[in-house]
């Protein structure tokens, strides 16, 4: 009952006391101010505005791409799914950009008090781009692996471990430029999304220290950091390869170990796991 | 090795470290009687926050204040936050470790929010035998905060402050006592804020919170932790202080906060209302 959903027909989601169970409202008293009810909706309005506080403070692109009335429409819903468990606060951010990916409408999607709507892909980039902030900036320390000539025979058999304090983005808009602009911008309405780029844009995210940083990455070099988390190294540069143009190939091995070599330099590995035996 | 930090001194003034506070803090290394912290933000292993508490743990005691205990709720406590309460509070060495006399949620799901419960007889000695467990567990003195609430039940059948008393008597454990939580209910319900102190057996008090509240136009106060310290409630620490002083006092300011120096001169005038 504490946490009965918002009433969104008043746009301002105000609590819904006449939903609350009677026999449950009549265990608690009123008081010279406030009957039992509104006193118990104090409950449920802290409960809702304090999760979607944090909600705001992990997803803050998110938050002003769709409003904080839509977006919070959405929080709520996902949370009624998803009631948060535990003492951590930070357990039940995990699986929203995924939720979105399922709950966004398939064409576009409407924005409170506005006319014009969103597409749904620059909703869940953003929200990919800010659960990757969140997720990086949290990371445990770690140490960056550094291959040595003994790891070279078991290099294409074996798979590399992604550090969590890196991850690579990618942009269909300017996307990571708008949540930094967000950042500096107070205000509840939603902001215009940019216009699209002419090509999709991929960025790798570090934390450096207690710092978060940005480094752009050419296309083929996030496909080859995105690959060799998911594959070994040989089949994770075989599918590289095979996604190549022609044009592409000619100097796919220098490319290769020069993003190889970054990707080691830049401490995005944690560490390299043998092959399991057959 | 890290440097052990100053003993906390009985009249000490602390400050609830907030992450708006780090850039003053590292530049300027303000002297702060001590430092509270809330568990909840220490038990994970992110980096940028083991970072900073090893910066502040080097320079400030540090004390732990939690909101994840759930010590009146039905389920078993949980043994393994339990058991990352007890690491941090060992790695900060703090003095003692504080949580409310509340539930937090049930049926495996979390309200985030610190609730009241009917007070009763029956509850005390559950609530009295968790918080000797969570005492013994962590090795060092622990303390239960009053709640500021916002709602009574028909069945209680004493007064807050009564079942406060019981529990911690009975549990042998501590009054972690927040004055303005103690103004806010006694506004909100109608009782003397006089009479909560006077049932407060201040030889057991391990330290007094003192926090800004809001007033909502029907007249309820809501425990936002975001303005200074109402004049009431200055008045009701003095009071305490008169009653049952020296304890260690810690300013809560937790939303709109306003620059370091601004919260640590409200903290100051601690000493002023006191003297």
């Amino acid at each position: 009952m504490l946490r009965t959903p918002l009433d969104g027909t008043s746009g301002t989601l105000a609590v819904t006391p006449s939903s609350y169970d009677r026999e449950l409202t009549e265990l608690a008293l009123a008081s010279t101010k406030l009957g039992s009810t509104d006193r118990l909706a104090i409950y449920n309005r802290q409960y809702w505005f304090r999760l979607f506080t944090v909600f705001h403070g992990a997803f803050p692109l998110t938050t002003r791409l769709l409003s904080h009335f839509t977006f919070n429409a959405y929080v709520s819903r996902f949370l009624v799914a998803r009631p948060p468990r535990g003492w951590d606060l930070d357990a039940m951010l995990v699986g929203f950009d995924d939720f979105l990916l399922e709950a966004l409408p398939a064409g576009t999607v409407p924005i409170a008090g506005q006319r014009v709507g969103i597409e749904p892909l620059a909703v869940v980039q953003a929200a990919r781009i800010d659960a990757a902030f969140h997720r990086v900036f949290r990371a445990p320390a770690v140490e960056p692996f550094h291959p040595r000539a003994e790891h070279a025979e078991q290099l294409l058999s074996s798979r590399l471990s992604a550090s969590p304090a890196a991850a690579v983005l990618e942009e269909h808009w300017p996307l990571c430029e708008l949540r930094r602009a967000v950042a500096l911008a107070a205000g509840e309405a939603a902001v215009a999304l940019p216009e699209r780029l002419s090509q999709p844009r991929f960025w790798l995210l570090l934390r450096t220290g207690t710092k978060l940083g940005l480094s752009a990455l050419e296309p083929r070099e996030a496909q080859l950091w995105r690959l060799l988390q998911e594959l070994r190294v040989g089949a994770a540069l075989e599918k590289l390869e095979a996604d190549c143009s022609s044009g592409e190939r000619v100097d796919l091995p220098t490319n290769t170990q020069r993003w190889l070599a970054r990707s080691v330099t830049l401490g995005l590995w944690t560490g390299l796991e043998a092959a399991p035996p057959r | 090795m890290v440097a052990r930090p100053p003993e906390l001194t009985r009249d000490a003034l602390g400050l609830g470290l907030r992450i708006p506070h780090y850039a003053h803090l590292l530049e300027h290394w303000p002297h702060i009687g001590y430092l509270e912290i809330i568990s909840e933000n220490f038990l994970g292993d992110a980096m940028p926050a083991r970072r900073h508490l090893d910066s502040m743990r080097e320079r400030y005691p540090i004390v732990l204040h939690g909101v994840g205990l759930n010590l009146l709720g039905h389920a078993p406590l949980d043994t393994a936050y339990l058991d990352k309460l007890g690491w941090l509070a060992e790695y900060v060495d703090a003095p003692f470790v504080s949580d409310h006399l509340c539930w937090t949620g049930g049926h495996g799901e979390s309200h985030h929010d610190l609730l009241p419960v009917p007070y009763v007889e029956d509850l005390i000695g559950v609530a009295a035998e968790r918080a000797a467990f969570v005492q013994r567990q962590l090795g060092r003195p622990f303390g239960l905060e009053n709640l500021s609430s916002y709602v009574e039940f028909r069945a209680s059948t004493m007064p807050e402050w009564e079942f406060y008393r019981a529990v911690v008597e009975q549990a042998g454990c501590w009054f972690m006592l927040d004055v303005n939580n103690i103004y806010v209910s006694s506004q909100n319900h109608g009782f003397s804020a006089e009479a909560y102190l006077r049932a407060i057996d201040f030889s057991r008090v391990l330290q007094v919170h003192i926090a800004g509240h809001s007033r909502e136009a029907n007249g309820t106060i809501i425990d936002t932790h975001d303005h200074a310290v109402a004049d009431t409630v200055w008045q009701l620490y003095a009071d305490a202080w008169k009653m049952g002083g020296p304890f260690p006092t810690l300013l809560e300011w937790d939303d709109r906060i306003p620059p370091l120096p601004e919260v640590l001169a409200e903290l100051a005038k601690a000493a002023r209302v006191r003297a």
